[in-house]
């Protein structure tokens, strides 16, 4: 296998301190402008292979949709290396872009949100194949076989967003997705605003094009049933970190860092009974504008001891394609409540 | 198409609102004014040939000594007040709607750039919009004649210099919150560039707010051209708008001559009136949060 | 809970509808429970069920064009369809009180949360203002806030989303009000910080012997924290039952299509069971059953005559012509 997708050491920081004017702030009898830069993403590494479903997973602010949009470059990355099939893109221009762009596209969280209301059914869909190839005609055949694919029909393509369902958007969305034939789809939490029964609906169709069409898929997630129903691997992150990564079987049954163990017994289920032990969490994330020194879990970890403010753990290989960032790994006695 | 229209919710309240019937049936009368206006008087007021001074300042035609010919009276040159209102109309109506043209294609670019780019451009551009929202609109429009000279031209570009900014506002604000929308991320994902995300994507879903700041500003922009030409920096004596109306009857309003000056004034204050009633319900229409 | 505990709340033949200009939306139409002294009863559907209309019905919250048509809201045996204005404005907060999704609903941005809190009693108790203020930090205590007493002066917007809630929750319980209606409490809310606020107010509601209606379209929620769940779709009921019997023994198709289509960890399957089709158009509901375009059950009758919501056995009921069998999964 090659790898569809690599990320190395990704970075996303945010200046979020505004103009000037906004900026200028008195303390201790002196007037300053301190900058405000929110760290969401610190040093990401991962890879997708052909194919494969990776689940990016974690808590809302833990910087995972950042990831997704740095990569299909909605934001520029602050550092780091993206590599689409081979090739480095994360410094080229949009126009350089846009033959990559034909490799890889990306489905959105919101149905409401991610679809032009001015626009018709057919133009959303035929609208990344058209900036490709500019064949109009090539461009309506595709669209109609596209939709007829994710289970719309003709008659839908001369319709507008707000005639729809949230879970035909969201297919509309996927059509769209799929109109240059790409081989990597990022998938920004794409069910996590539909009702349950439609969730079933777009993963099913979202497997069933994985195996037609050979897609890779980045699914980003916070729901833990979703992800291990689609996942083939999964990344956890917290706070711009990446905490653990392991095949998922690996993950959830043998979950080794303490928050990726303490998200798995939070998650409610249908039978409360069978529930893994609790790891039960107290406070609340950190801001990203001042990360804590050392392990970025520390605040809130159970086990945490004077080494986790120190020293920073690293991601490392516990073996069978399992990665962890925590020193309990070291001092495995700790691991008692 | 047209059943659609009245088969709509738009047009059922419409129907329900008096104030919103009342103002469309006051605009529809002075768009019949406007546009058939030279066919609706049997004198030209300004082909000095066709006056005569034995006709001047006739009273209404319903007062003794009115003259049928002149249903609202004349002026000093024998000139037919009504006549000369109607001519005036059209150049008032001419002058707002083209100078609303002008600043909400300026202030649309202007918003559209600022909100979508941001950073410095978009400081310098609100900075500037802040300084001038903070004089009135009215002392900037006068500052400017001054230095200009009369003529229509020289009005338009006055009204448009101070009508712009508020467009460039609205467009800004709105622009800023829809391009972080996610439609406008899977354009980007799609490879559209800057200028066709702006184009297809941003400026139809910004423009809905302004149809009613455009409809205000246009009985707004009637009533600036109206002081301007009243204090007499406004468009020439060739071609008076209603506000010019005003002022060459104002001269002989105290010597019971009223006629003159009265009409045209009651004709500003009704077109005015009927935008207002109009946009008013526009604006409950098309505003969302109130729905 | 038997059936012979004591009823609080009693809802009969409930109807809402709202009179839109596309159509009139019957959001809630026919629904009836009751819910016993110190019940959790959990009030499941998907949007557009009418779930969370029951729960503005209740509380005297519905705007026009919403209005209650018809039927009964018997609390503690005064029926609140009824009640007027001035009246429901005493029930609220001192015998009923709400927690929404997003907890800026209730609070006020503009006051430091303290100041709220002490509004609530001084509206529905006769305390002093010490007494005020030391019911206030031990309830902001009980509610897991350090440092009670200096976040009394702290305003709503200067809490996290999840403390948020939990002030939320701790202005809720102070005037011990004998019923709560949460409104997706936790739906806002991160897993970790979900499983924290759920634990707090299944432990406050249970120790001040309150009763809870549970507005979710959360299975998994439910499951976790309700005696009793109701399921709603398209504003009527389809199944009520004990929380376990329903989940483990769905009777009404589309209760056991839901329950199917949540991914199960234990039975990992290629595709996931789903409900084909989506919710109709409420203004415009199909003849007979309003679920069958979308049943794998349905047969002649069901598109001929609506089912009834019928007694299955004790304590469980299902608006099915074809209800699933027992035992089934």
């Amino acid at each position: 296998m090659t790898a569809m997708l690599e990320v190395e050491k990704l970075e996303q920081k945010f200046d979020v301190s505004g103009g000037l004017l906004d900026r200028l702030s008195f303390s201790g009898g002196r007037i300053l402008s301190p900058r405000r830069v929110v760290q969401a993403v610190n040093g990401v590494s991962f890879d997708v292979q052909q194919g494969e479903v990776l689940a990016l997973v974690g808590e809302s602010g833990c910087g995972k949709s950042t990831v997704a949009k740095t990569i299909a470059r909605i934001h520029n990355p602050t550092g780091g290396t993206i590599r689409i099939d081979g090739q480095e893109v994360q410094g080229l221009s949009d126009r350089e872009l846009l033959p990559v762009r034909s490799k890889m596209q990306m489905i959105f969280q919101d149905p409401y949100a991610s679809l032009n209301p001015r626009q018709r059914v057919r133009d959303i869909v035929a609208e990344p194949l058209l900036e490709q190839t500019g064949n109009r005609a090539e461009a309506r055949d595709k669209t109609e076989a596209l939709l007829a694919r994710v289970g719309l029909n003709a008659e839908h393509a001369g319709r507008y967003p707000h005639q729809f369902s949230g879970g035909q958007r969201q297919r509309i969305g996927i059509a769209r997705a799929l109109s240059v034939n790409p081989r990597l789809i990022i998938a920004d939490e794409p069910v996590s605003a539909l009702d349950v029964s439609i969730q079933a609906q777009i993963l099913n169709l979202m497997m069933d094009l994985r195996d037609e069409f050979g897609l890779a898929y980045l699914f980003i997630s916070h729901d833990l049933s979703v992800v291990h129903h689609i996942a083939d691997r999964v990344a956890v992150m917290y706070l711009g970190f990446m905490v653990e990564t392991a095949p998922r079987d690996t993950l959830f049954a043998m979950p080794r860092h303490p928050y990726t163990r303490a998200l798995l017994s939070a998650a409610p289920t249908l039978d409360p009974a069978k529930k893994a032990r609790q790891i039960e969490l107290t406070g609340e994330v950190p801001s990203a504008l001042s990360l804590p020194s050392g392990c970025c879990f520390r605040t809130r970890c159970p086990f945490a001891w004077d080494r986790c403010a120190a020293e920073r753990p690293a991601l490392r290989d516990t073996g069978d394609g399992q990665q962890v960032a925590c020193h309990l790994i070291d001092e495995p006695e700790r691991d008692k409540p | 198409m047209m059943t659609a229209f009245f088969a709509s919710e738009f047009f059922a309240n419409w129907r329900r609102n008096g104030s919103a019937i009342a103002g469309s049936v006051i605009l529809v009368i002075f768009a019949v004014i406007v546009v058939f206006g030279p066919w609706l008087v049997w004198q030209d007021p300004y082909d000095v040939a066709g006056l005569d001074l034995m006709d001047s300042y006739k009273p209404p035609a319903w007062l003794p000594g009115g003259d049928p010919r002149f249903p609202l009276g004349t002026d000093g040159q024998g000139r037919d007040v009504l006549a000369a209102i109607i001519y005036g109309t059209r150049i008032s109506v001419l002058i707002g709607v083209s100078a609303m043209i002008c600043s909400l294609v300026i202030g649309t670019f202007v918003g559209l750039v600022a909100g979508y780019f941001r950073g410095r451009l978009d400081g310098l551009i609100m900075r500037i919009a802040d300084i001038q929202l903070s004089f009135p609109s009215m002392l900037i429009a006068l500052f400017l004649m001054s230095a200009f000279g009369t003529g229509i031209d020289k009005v338009l570009i006055a009204l448009t210099a101070v009508g712009w900014v508020v467009y460039a506002r609205t467009v800004r604000g709105q622009t800023l919150s829809e391009s972080g929308r996610e439609y406008v991320q899977a354009a980007r994902v799609a490879g559209l560039r800057n200028a066709k995300i702006i184009r297809r994507h941003i400026l139809p879903n910004v423009t809905t707010p302004l149809i009613v700041v455009a409809t205000v500003q246009v009985g707004t922009f009637i009533l600036i051209e109206a002081s301007l030409s009243f204090l007499g920096v406004g468009v020439p004596i060739t071609q008076p708008s209603l506000g010019l109306l005003i002022k060459n009857g104002f001269d002989v309003l105290f010597s019971g001559l009223w006629w003159v000056s009265v009409f045209p004034g009651l004709f500003i204050m009704a077109l005015v009136f009927g935008i207002n009633l109009f946009g008013d319900f526009l604006r409950d229409e098309l505003n969302p949060r109130l729905k | 809970m038997k059936d012979m505990t004591e009823t609080l709340l009693r809802v009969d033949d409930l109807r809402t509808h709202f009179h839109t200009f596309a159509g009139t939306v019957k959001a809630v139409d026919g629904v009836s429970f009751s819910l016993a002294k110190g019940e959790i009863m959990g009030l499941v559907g998907e949007s557009g069920g009418g779930k969370s209309v029951v729960g503005f019905s209740i509380l005297g919250l519905i705007d026009s064009p919403g209005r209650i048509e018809s039927g009964q809201i018997l609390f503690d045996g005064e029926d609140l369809a009824k009640a007027s204005e001035d009246r429901m404005h005493k029930i609220r907060g001192k015998e009923i009180a709400m927690i929404f999704q997003d907890p800026m609903t209730s609070l006020n941005p503009l006051h430091p949360i303290g100041r709220q809190m002490d509004e609530m009693l001084r509206l529905h108790t006769d305390l002093d203002a010490r007494g005020r203020r030391a019911r206030c930090i031990r309830m902001l205590e009980d509610v897991g806030i350090s440092q009670a007493e200096d976040r009394l002066d702290s305003y709503p917007h200067q809490f996290s989303g999840g403390m948020r809630q939990r002030v939320v929750i701790a202005i809720a319980m102070l005037a011990e009000p004998r019923l709560i209606v949460a409104d997706e409490p936790t739906t806002a809310l991160d897993v970790t910080i979900q499983a924290q606020i759920l634990k707090l107010i299944r432990r406050q509601v249970r120790e001040h012997g309150a009763s809870m209606i549970l507005v979710t379209h959360d299975l998994a929620v439910v499951a976790e924290m309700a005696d009793h769940i109701t399921v709603l779709y398209c504003g009527k009921v389809v199944e009520r039952g004990p929380t376990r019997q329903v989940i483990d023994d769905p009777r009404h198709p589309y209760t056991a299509g839901l329950i199917a289509s949540i991914p199960d960890p234990s039975d990992r399957k290629h595709r996931l069971d789903q409900i084909p089709g989506a919710v109709p158009d409420i203004r415009k509901l199909p003849r007979g059953c309003n679920f069958r375009d979308r049943c794998p059950r349905a047969q002649a009758l069901c598109a001929e005559r609506e089912p009834d919501l019928e007694t299955q056995e004790p304590g469980r009921s299902a608006a099915c012509h074809f209800p699933v069998e027992g035992g089934g999964t």
